[in-house]
């Protein structure tokens, strides 16, 4: 009994003995015997095998079936061949939603994540008091609802009674149309998406800066680098992986963006000035209810995405190896 | 009979009916109705129950527009038993928008016939005769004197060139065109489509339109100074500008309206655009019940005068449409028998055929139209093109002949 | 001995206190419009010049929240399916990651492990569509289940657990208790869960924050007013014509408290989870 325990552990000798022909036989007995032997092992992590398979497998099998039908939930399919994908690339909706995601994540990306950086910095700093307190004022955003937050926004930005131009009128700047003209309602989504995610990077950049090591600060220091030029020789250059992943999740997160748009700017007015990729997904699934076209739609941009996210990890990494040797 | 009845509206229309609960419980006391004014996004999440089978409303309010959209799913409840027999009762076009199939799904509640509001005092100080103005061509030419007497301040109509195809919409009405043709293949490619652009583009060129989007913050300011001297829109358009116009001590605010110009003189001077519809669910667990109160709402003569008085809801019912107490001069247009003047021949309108993708079709036209307006008018025919766009993106086949029909025109 | 400071520091720690206090004031304003805006009736809202405190400030929108909408309702409708999505996935992120990080021997092992970090790729989007159709054909349109099922083990949350015990749970002590007889699902329960508290905490609050806060899935899947949860009552009352700004003001911050109040107590816990959310590249 005991034996037949011990042979279970994780540090158990590989003792899968080596087939040929004439043990087939046997292999299939061992074969058979070890699965039986791990059963808790399938058992403990079947549950998620199970739900991936309804709520994920399926569903990506059955979206790449609709983005070749006609459909919108209701009535019978129609098979339309290619003619979802021609009609995408000839999408001029499709095409400003993506202008829209390129310009709001060019508008917030850059500050947010050099204001994430220089907390961090800061944050990090050995003299520096009340720590928790800054902390927790930058990141208390990410804790709140979307959805609250985006309402206290439109207040916030109303062009006529709202706190930020009456603040703009004290110190004699024009009003700004903040959510009602198309020039502007960029920038507000860009606002309040910098105010909700600096907190969210910046504790990203915190473990990042955390994980280099001190030796190589004090090499650099007794090499007589002031503290500006041991930020931008030493921890820019290790930080590049933390920032790649950021820059990368901040992408993601404008081109599927969605409760800051729907409520902020009522799903990416005015006009279709603040509608991202995400926005026009929805509004193409839930709003017309082009369950086919959105499909295309959805597959094409995530396979653009994946292609490019590899691409440029490839890239990277054959870079850094440049760099090492 | 007896139960709730859930009903989700807007604004209004939800007001109004709300109006007229009271007046429907003494009628059927066990039935009660919650009318529920529904906040954001009602008519997703109403496809959203639709598409689910679950949270519908017992009884929804739909544009008259997009119902034949709706009623395409097959989930609302066929009324053809019970409504059937009220169909010479409705005008045919808005009716039609109710039937798929000789079936009915829908009863039409409110009507949006067509006129022009204008504003006294600017047609009294460069002494335009409105009575004079019985086609668009007058139209015009009253607009442009309107223009050149105030040195270009007052415009005769707004017109945002990215809301074009409201105005396309009356003028392919009275011209007699159609976006789809009997069978829902598209039509669009017509001559009345030219005809109907060729006025659009008439009045451009006279410089008499205002591009401001349609009820954005400029466009309600015209209502109120004399940057424009008409409107040109339907019934229901009279609640907003009342709204916004204050009327003086004798409820005369200086407004008046005649009735639509025709393309040609003697040629059809009405039009219809908007309106609602109410359908039911078929998910509906009181349908006796929900029918009961559309009955009592939209097919009596007492529920639809009731929602007239109350809230100003033209009413689709033809009986109640054409009832003497209709006929009431009303003092914010200076006493003017207004409602007679709005529905004058409206059952003389050919219906435009609406199909389950009409709203997106208007879409598409609305695009062509603005694409048009922003790249200098030219005469080339805009609708060969949007005819094909059409056919691809609702994938349905162009109507025969029709663009023949408009090569012949053009020679 | 003290270090000397020069004034150059001095100047510069003195800005850095300004920049900082500049930048608390910016953070916090919202939460602060939001708490004083909830005191004030609809034409306090809208004075101009704004009033910084309500004067005089009023109830009255918490009474009528409370009469007027579900909020009470949905509060508990959240409370509900955020407890119940917190509970299940931990439970089965834990018992799977605990799976994948000691039994390595067991076949197919690393493929499956494989399978289930690739699927972090697979962005919500595509599968949006046929989940909620999905939820349509098991008749779970509508239920708490709708929202609590689907986002009950994600691949993360297994990521997370196995990393932390793989390194914090030795073999030993799972080996000493197979000797003692205990069960497979006993070693988990009794030696491993206790053992991984600290890792359960940060991946409890991670998922409470996403499953308090979600809108979209919820708006989609949840049909009717008894059972929607906070967002999308607040959502809802956002109509498109005469915004009730006090009433939402006050279910705002009703719904936002729970959370700030949560972080304010067990702040290190809460940056420890999002820190989690870190080791995920």
């Amino acid at each position: 009994m005991i034996e037949n325990k011990r042979q279970e552990l994780a540090v158990e000798p590989n003792t899968a003995p080596k087939t040929n022909g004439l043990t087939r036989g046997v292999r299939h007995a061992n074969w058979f015997s070890r699965y039986v032997r791990y059963r808790h092992f399938y058992l403990f992590i079947s549950p998620f095998f199970l739900l991936f398979a309804v709520f994920g497998l399926f569903p990506l099998l059955f979206s790449f079936c609709l983005s070749f039908v006609n459909w919108n939930g209701l009535t019978a399919m129609r098979w339309v061949g290619l003619q979802n994908f021609r009609l995408m690339l000839g999408d001029e909706m499709l095409g400003t939603a993506l202008w829209n995601t390129l310009i709001i994540g060019l508008l917030y990306i850059p500050p947010m994540l050099v204001m994430a950086f220089l907390l961090a910095q800061l944050l990090n700093a050995k003299w520096l008091q009340l720590k928790a307190f800054w902390r927790a004022a930058v990141f208390l955003p990410c804790v709140t609802p979307m959805v609250v937050i985006s309402i206290v926004f439109s207040l916030i930005f109303s062009s006529e009674k709202g706190i930020l131009n009456y603040v703009l009128s004290v110190i004699h700047i024009l009003p700004v149309p903040w959510l009602t003209s198309e020039q502007w309602s960029k920038t507000s989504i860009a606002i309040l998406v910098i105010w909700r995610w600096t907190g969210y990077n910046m504790i990203l950049m915190t473990a990042g800066l955390q994980g280099i090591p001190v030796e190589t600060y004090e090499a650099a220091a007794i090499d007589g680098a002031n503290s500006f030029q041991r930020m931008m020789n030493v921890t820019v250059p290790l930080m590049m992986p933390t920032f790649r992943f950021c820059i990368l999740l901040s992408l993601l997160g404008t081109m599927y963006m969605f409760d800051e748009i729907f409520v902020l700017t009522n799903g990416g007015g005015p006009g279709t000035s603040s509608l991202n990729v995400g926005m026009y997904l929805f509004d193409l699934a839930f709003q017309d209810f082009k369950f086919g076209y959105a499909s295309c739609v959805a597959y094409t941009i995530a396979a653009v995405v994946l292609i490019v996210t590899l691409a440029v990890n490839r890239l990277n990494r054959s870079q850094e190896k440049e760099f090492v040797s | 009979m007896a139960g709730h009845v859930t009903v989700w509206s807007w604004n209004i229309a939800a007001e109004s009916l709300n109006s007229i609960r009271p007046r429907f419980e003494a009628h059927d006391p066990k039935v009660h109705v919650i009318v529920d004014m529904t906040g954001a996004q009602m008519q997703m999440r109403l496809m959203l129950s639709i598409v689910a089978g679950v949270g519908a409303p017992d009884v929804s309010q739909l544009q008259n527009t997009d119902a034949p959209y709706y009623i395409a799913t097959g989930r609302l409840t066929d009324l053809t038993s019970v409504a059937g027999k009220y169909r010479a009762e409705f005008p045919a076009a808005v009716w039609n928008s109710c039937v798929l199939n000789g079936h009915v799904y829908a009863v039409p509640w409110d009507i949006g016939p067509c006129a022009i509001y204008y504003k006294r005092s600017i047609f009294r100080r460069y002494g335009i005769d409105p009575n004079q103005i019985d086609t668009w061509d007058r139209y015009i030419s009253a607009g442009s004197e309107i223009l050149a007497k105030s040195g270009g301040r007052t415009k005769m109509l707004p017109m945002g060139s990215n809301d074009l195809s409201t105005l396309f919409g009356i003028l392919l009405q009275q011209s007699g065109g159609q976006i789809f043709d009997g069978q829902g293949r598209i039509a669009i490619d017509s001559p009345q489509s030219l005809e109907a652009l060729d006025v659009l583009r008439k009045m451009r060129m006279a410089g008499i339109t205002s591009d401001v989007p349609t009820y954005s913050q400029e466009w309600m300011a015209g209502l109120t100074d004399d940057s424009v001297a008409t409107y040109p829109g339907a019934a229901w358009l009279s609640g907003m500008i009342k709204d916004s116009v204050t009327a003086g001590k004798d409820g005369n605010a200086d407004w008046g309206v005649f009735r639509l110009p025709a393309i040609e003189p003697g040629g059809l001077r009405v039009a219809n655009v908007g309106g609602s519809v109410l359908v039911i669910p078929a998910q509906c667990r009181n349908k006796p019940a929900a029918w009961a109160f559309i009955e009592y709402a939209l097919c009596s003569r007492e529920g639809q005068l009731a929602q007239y008085r109350g809230s100003g809801i033209f009413p689709a019912l033809l009986p109640a449409l054409h009832d003497p107490s209709m006929d009431v001069s009303d003092p914010f247009f200076d006493g003017q028998m207004v409602s007679n003047l709005f529905t004058t021949d409206i059952t003389k309108i050919t219906p435009l055929n609406k199909t389950a993708t009409w709203t997106e079709a208007n879409g598409y036209l609305n695009e062509a139209l603005s694409h048009w307006a922003a790249t200098g008018m030219t005469k080339e025919d805009i609708f060969k093109p949007l005819a094909q766009t059409m056919s691809r993106r609702l994938m349905v086949d162009l109507a025969p002949g029709v663009s023949n029909v408009s090569g012949a025109a053009v020679k | 001995m003290i270090a000397h400071k020069s004034p150059m520091i001095n100047v510069g720690r003195f800005s850095v206190y300004a920049f900082l206090a500049g930048l608390a004031v910016v953070f916090l304003f919202p939460f602060y419009w939001l708490v004083t805006s909830a005191f004030k009736t609809q034409a306090q809202i809208f004075h101009m010049p704004p009033q910084w405190l309500p004067s005089p400030p009023t109830l009255q929108n918490f009474v009528n929240v409370y009469h007027h909408t579900t909020l009470a309702r949905a509060f508990l409708n959240s409370v509900i399916t955020t407890g119940g999505s917190v509970g299940l996935s931990l439970f089965l992120c834990s018992l799977a990651g605990y799976a994948f990080a000691k039994y390595t021997l067991a076949p197919g092992h690393k493929n499956l492990y494989g399978f289930v970090l690739s699927t972090m790729m697979i962005p919500g989007a595509v599968t949006l569509i046929p989940a909620f159709l999905v939820m349509v054909y098991l008749h779970m349109i509508d239920t708490y289940a709708a929202v609590i099922v689907p986002g009950a083990v994600g691949a993360f949350g297994i990521f997370w657990m196995r990393q932390y015990i793989a390194s914090n749970v030795p073999d030993d002590l799972i080996n000493a208790a197979r000797i003692d007889g205990c069960s497979e699902f006993d070693i988990y329960w009794r030696i491993v869960v206790p053992i991984i508290k600290p890792a359960l905490a940060a991946l409890g609050i991670m998922q409470l924050i996403g499953s308090w806060n979600n809108l979209m899935w919820a708006f989609l899947v949840l049909r009717t007013p008894d059972m929607y949860t906070l967002p999308v009552v607040i959502y809802l009352l956002n109509g498109e014509i005469r915004t009730p700004y006090g009433m939402l003001m006050a279910g705002g911050l009703l719904s936002t408290l729970p959370l700030v109040l949560g972080f304010l107590l067990f702040q290190k816990q809460f940056i420890g989870g999002i820190t989690a959310g870190a080791v995920k590249q």
